[in-house]
């Protein structure tokens, strides 16, 4: 696609203090085309598109929409000039309606706007696309992909003529995903400029005309979509080939059985069922992925067998031993661990240093106790031994845990749960917002407990990551698993529409 | 060149001790201004000040008396504020250990020193504690706010003192004024000398010594501070909230109990309406002003008892009656103010780089 | 306790340095007598612009320095009852004040400990009953005001129901409702004085809102002993008519106030500081009276009938020449049981401990 791109960035640096966000980046995008940005957490993906949303202002390099240079003073010039952006995190009114978040961004002169106009507006709009939400629903009846169909109707309604989605697939089931890719593709052929940010490859390479990688700030290649694979784009990413993580004993085992969970329910934050009859079991030395969209009972199995969440009905036994409905207490002493989602807001402590946190759910064992007071120095040698053989990076043992990076943050976590010797450890999506480098190191430490004949059962979206290290798998819809596969029998087709609640007739497995 | 706030990323000792130190100085520089304003010279208001509290044995003596309470009051609320449980409940505290501790030499007035005080101080923790433990167990049983409870509870607590020594405590002696009988020598805890300075002070030293080491050492202490950090980390780690919610405010309240304790035993003398002039709400700001410190409790307590007792001193020399107040105020806002500057630094940058529009 | 006292001095010196330094080689001159003017301190728990009881005290220090060219006085406002009462005293009395005068009931028992310490100086302590050789006390029958606005209200009202707010149970605040009603049922057999507690000395918007409840209880008077204007101007408010405490309250609530009972402290101030010049002064009670004009009651409003006030006027004269005394028999309690037989007159001691409302009297004291 020849001619003048329709946005031109040239040169592009922006300096923190301290540090260098993005370093002489060029990024062409034309109309029509759909152009990935790709990178690990950090790269400068987010500080360049904030550049190209009027949030920043870059040090130097120039931004030039349709060959013209501009200098956008504030994200309202950014917006006059056809660039719109879909955030991670919904930028929605919740007590509003779909009609008046959209008007509200309206950057017309009029004060006054006809509701109706809007509506219309709208419904021709979702028509079009293909996206249709009641313009007159208020904001929080919405699911999260309704939330999302709002964001890119605003835009269109603004007459953006770049769009900007930034990692927009991570709260969508596969059929949306589907969906959205589609309604994209549209705009595109509309003449629109989409600019998708994401971390997931085989999304990237399916979707995208055009890829740009981004490392530290630089940009280390672009590509046309059929000019690259695969394993260059990873390579590309994180600056060095990476070694599959394969498990050697994979779908073979063969341990006793540690947890069986029998038709349990248990109510979620709202008062409804968030468990609904969920049962299975796993075995010792075996890693049991769950599968599914989140929000369909992960975090609420997880608290059931972190004694966080009362147990309606049903039962879980635990070596035999019958431990529905006992405290995290008990459920810590019979080595149950369960790393959490939300690291600083449940595993750890944020205005704690990491000695205060490694102690935290076993400050009262003799191992770090002796009657009423903490051996301070068992906490020290404890944490020193995790931060060495985890390669947890911090600036001091001292120091409040708050400022150590994410992956840091997960590799400290979950050092201190290996480091008890857990018989069952349960983790919630424990890859989470890390980098490729992080992401593997994780995983080996996943194998190596698996290694050491402890049960596991891991929850994740990703299902390139539970298949990876899987040698069962469950797929969680609405409470319950729906579906169960070893590992060589995975199907990702049946995974991805029993995720979506579709149970085929075939009557399997179910 | 602008100039920005940027994140501090490691909090340095020296920055969190000098800061305040320098506020606190801002805080009588700021008040100075007024003093001229009002055609005083500072120098000699100061000078007046510092030199009726510390001026002489008798000042020291004074300053002590009145940090005492301040104190006490100040350590049992950092004992529920490092948990984040918000006992604003030390006023009534204070009178119901005063109370309570009443009740030993008014029903046993013949008792041996060496019984009477004892009991004395079990009676002062246990008033003040119940009536902490009773917000606890609201909080626990009802998730009633202990914010609301506690200030509520206040009024309750001065009520009923009033009740008891308008009616059924009220000296048969005294005329039908307020007053319980003056207690007998037995129940008063000693003074050093002649001066009102009296043992309390022991309480101070030895109460603040043994939180210091639990808050850094102890089981309890490592659990409240979780509790206080992050409530839903407390959980996952398999503490109990529940029981130390309770035992926090049983402890917090018995301080302020004990603080009312002595207050009544030597200084007062009896049971009589008014005998605290807000110390368990001075002391809130004491101990935050110390961020909950013990050893700091005890060094703010002392400072708020310098101004309070030299802004008397002001008095006399024509000063109104507010400057103290204004003198508390100002040191408050500045501490606090500043406190950004512990968290924050300051740094000069040019204004091409590092803008937000926004 | 020698341990202490060394390290006591430690400090002190530590102190003493570090605040000389700010001062400036400060200027510690300790003037016993100025020109051979009499120091005199007023220790007050209220401030002095409260507009009622510290307010009256204030003004009488003011008529002191006004008529008594040797005096030089000064006053410390809002001192607590507890511990600080001892010390501002103790403070006064070593910044040698030859007088000090305090005006809390509260105060008793730290003024008697000051006085033991400082032989030289004389205490006088208001609304108590000790005295010591050096201490005396001083007090004001402020109850024949209340009798005499008693009897305006008595008058003055059709609802035959007159709100009383009133501060706590003591004998003081009681002596005053019950000398008032004496003062209603003289002039008003049917007229009921309706009692709330308010427990507070000074809250302006609580005893406002004491004074609104009575109103809407059906008063159409408006009395309080608290040392604010809020009853009165509730009364203001609602277009009822009140009567003022502590001094003449007629200026914040023009249209309510019918009279005020009022405190007039100056004439005694002087008296007691010509004594101690004059090297005469004893220790010993004083109770003032209407007589010695200590108390008395402010001008009529406009709205106070001429018939009312040559009763009224009447009534004081006969107070003054000792013919009317407001707690002369027969008095009954408000069990009608006689307390008071006809013929004899309650005596001082009986009145300074009364705990007992008179017949007419709508309230309870909580015992």
């Amino acid at each position: 696609m020849a001619g003048i791109p329709l946005i031109s960035m040239r040169n592009i640096v922006k300096r923190f203090p301290g540090v260098t966000a993005n370093d002489q980046i060029n990024l062409d995008l034309h109309s029509g085309q759909i152009h990935a940005l790709l990178g690990e957490n950090g790269s400068g993906k987010t500080t360049l598109m904030s550049i190209l949303t009027g949030l920043y202002r870059p040090t130097e390099g120039f931004i030039s929409v349709c060959g013209e240079e501009k200098k956008f003073a504030s994200p309202r010039d950014a917006i006059d000039s056809g660039i719109g952006m879909v955030h991670q995190h919904f930028k929605l009114i919740e007590s509003f309606t779909v009609a008046e978040n959209i008007a509200l961004s309206q950057s017309s002169n009029s004060f006054l706007l006809s509701q109706e106009e809007v509506v219309e507006d709208i419904e021709k709009l979702g028509e079009k696309y293909g996206m249709s939400v009641n313009p007159r629903s208020y904001v929080w009846q919405l699911s999260v992909g309704e939330k999302q169909r709002v964001e890119i109707l605003r835009m269109l309604y603004r007459n953006s003529k770049v769009l900007i989605l930034d990692e927009p697939t991570a709260v969508l089931t596969p059929q949306e995903t589907k969906e959205l890719f589609l309604n994209l593709r549209k705009m595109a052929n509309d003449g629109c400029a989409v600019v998708f940010i994401s971390h997931k490859l085989n999304e990237v390479l399916e979707l995208a005309d055009k890829i740009t990688v981004l490392r530290a700030g630089k940009v280390a290649g672009c590509f046309d979509r059929n000019d690259t694979n695969r394993y260059g784009l990873i390579e590309m990413m994180i600056g060095r080939k990476i070694s599959v993580a394969q498990s050697g004993t994979k779908g073979e085992a063969l341990g006793e059985t540690v947890l069986e969970i029998d038709d349990i329910s248990a109510l979620n934050d709202v008062g409804t069922l968030g468990l609904n009859g969920l049962s299975l079991k796993v075995r010792a030395g075996e890693i049991y992925g769950i599968a599914g969209v989140s929000g369909n009972g992960q975090r609420e199995l997880a608290e059931v067998l972190a004694g966080l969440r009362p147990v309606k009905s049903g039962n879980i036994k635990f070596y035999g031993e019958e431990i529905t409905g006992m405290s995290p207490k008990n459920m810590i002493e019979r080595g149950i661990s369960y790393v959490p989602e939300d690291r600083l807001g449940m595993g750890l402590v944020p205005s704690l240093n990491s000695c205060e946190n490694v102690i935290l759910k076993e400050y009262d064992k003799p191992k770090y106790s002796q009657g009423w007071w903490i051996k301070e120095q068992a906490a020290v040698a404890a944490t020193k031994a995790i931060v060495e053989k985890f390669d947890v990076r911090m600036g001091s043992i001292f120091q409040p845990v708050k400022m150590m990076s994410g992956g840091n943050l997960q590799k400290l976590l979950l050092g201190r749960e290996i480091a008890s010797k857990p018989k069952l450890m349960i983790v919630l999506y424990p890859v989470r917002g890390l980098d490729i480098g992080a992401i593997e190191s994780v995983h080996k430490l996943l194998l190596q407990l698996k290694e050491a004949n402890t049960a596991i059962i891991l929850v994740s979206e990703e299902l390139e990551e539970i298949a990876e290290l899987s040698d069962r798998v469950g797929v969680i819809f609405s409470g319950k698993i729906l579906g169960e596969f070893l590992i060589k029998d995975l199907d990702m087709e049946r995974v991805g529409s029993l995720m979506a609640g579709v149970v085929e007739d075939k009557g399997e497995s179910v | 060149m602008r100039i920005k706030l940027q994140k501090s990323l490691a909090p340095n000792l020296v920055s969190q001790t000098l800061i305040p130190i320098v506020a606190i100085l801002a805080s009588l520089f700021f008040c100075a201004i007024f003093f001229v304003l009002t055609g005083r010279d500072p120098v000699e208001v100061y000078s007046a000040m510092f030199l009726g509290a510390l001026g002489s044995e008798y000042g020291i003596s004074e300053t002590f008396v009145k940090m005492i309470p301040l104190a006490l009051c100040g350590l049992g609320i950092a004992v529920a504020f490092r948990m984040h449980l918000w006992n604003i409940g030390a006023e009534g505290q204070f009178y119901m250990g005063a109370c309570a501790a009443t009740w030993i030499p008014l029903s046993f007035p013949n008792l041996p020193f060496m019984l009477m005080i004892p009991t004395m101080i079990i009676m002062g923790a246990l008033g003040g504690g119940l009536w902490g433990l009773l917000a606890g167990w609201f909080k626990t049983k009802w998730q009633v706010d202990e914010i609301i409870s506690t200030l509520m509870m206040n009024y309750i607590g001065i009520l009923w003192v009033d009740f008891l020594v308008y009616g059924a405590w009220r000296d048969p002696n005294g005329k039908n004024f307020p007053l319980t009988a003056a207690f007998p020598q037995s129940a008063m805890l000693p003074t050093f000398g002649s001066l009102r300075v009296h043992y309390g002070i022991f309480f101070v030293l030895l109460i603040a010594a043994v939180l210091w080491i639990i808050f850094k050492k102890s089981k309890w202490g490592y659990e409240t501070l979780v509790i206080g950090s992050n409530p839903v980390a407390a959980r996952y780690a398999g503490i109990n909230i529940k029981s130390n919610v309770l035992l926090t405010m049983f402890i917090s309240g018995a301080l302020c109990g004990i603080a009312g304790m002595v207050e009544v035993s030597v200084v007062v003398g009896k049971l009589q309406p008014g005998i605290s002039p807000g110390y368990g709400y001075t002391a809130i700001i004491v101990a935050w002003l110390a961020r909950l410190h013990p050893i700091a409790i005890i060094g703010v307590a002392f400072l708020f008892a310098i101004i309070h007792v030299g802004g008397f001193m002001l008095q006399t020399m024509g000063m109104p009656s507010a400057t103290a107040t204004m003198l508390q105020g100002a040191m408050l806002f500045f501490v606090v103010g500043s406190e950004i500057l512990t968290k924050y630094e300051i740094k000069f940058t040019s204004s091409k780089e590092g803008e937000k529009n926004e | 306790m020698c341990m202490f006292s060394k390290w006591e001095r430690v400090l002190l010196s530590c102190l003493l340095v570090g605040s000389l330094a700010v001062a400036g080689c400060g200027s510690g001159k300790k003037d016993t007598d100025k020109g051979g003017k009499t120091k005199v301190a007023f220790v007050h728990n209220g401030s002095i612009n409260d507009g009622g009881w510290t307010n009256a005290h204030s003004n009488g220090r003011l008529a002191l320095l006004k008529d008594n060219k040797n005096v030089e006085a000064s006053y410390v406002e809002n001192v607590g009852d507890g511990a600080d009462a001892e010390r501002v005293i103790t403070q006064l009395a070593s910044q040698g004040n030859k007088v000090i005068f305090a005006t809390s009931f509260g105060y008793m028992d730290s003024m008697v400990n000051v006085a033991k310490k400082y032989p030289d100086t004389i205490f006088m302590h208001c609304s108590g009953y000790k005295t010591a050789s050096n201490m005396g006390n001083y007090f004001g029958r402020i109850y024949q005001a209340r009798y005499l606005t008693g009897m305006v209200a008595g008058k003055q009202t059709q609802s035959n129901i007159i709100g009383y707010v009133a501060a706590f149970p003591i004998p003081e605040v009681v002596r005053g409702i019950d000398a008032f009603t004496l003062g209603v049922k003289a002039v008003n057999p049917k007229a009921i004085v309706k009692v709330i507690w308010s427990n507070t000395w000074y809250d302006p918007a609580k005893e406002k809102q004491a004074a609104l409840t009575l109103i809407d209880a059906g008063a159409d008077v408006i009395t309080q002993h608290q040392d604010t204007v809020g009853p009165q101007l509730a009364a203001e408010e609602r277009g009822k008519w009140s009567i003022g405490y502590n001094m003449d309250m007629s200026k914040a609530a023009p249209k309510a106030v019918l009279t005020s009972a009022i405190w007039n402290w100056g004439p005694y101030y002087e008296k007691v500081i010509k004594e101690v010049q004059a090297g005469t002064w004893k220790s010993g009670a004083y109770w003032g009276s209407m007589k010695d004009n200590v108390v008395d009651i402010a001008p009529y409003g406009p709205m106070v009938p001429e018939a009312t006030r040559t009763l009224v006027n009447q009534a004081k004269q006969d107070i003054i020449s000792g013919k009317l005394n407001p707690f002369a028999g027969p008095i009954k309690d408000q069990d009608g049981k006689v307390r008071v037989e006809q013929g004899q007159i309650m005596s001082d001691a009986d009145l300074l401990k009364i705990d007992w409302f008179v017949e007419g009297v709508d309230g309870y004291i909580s015992k």
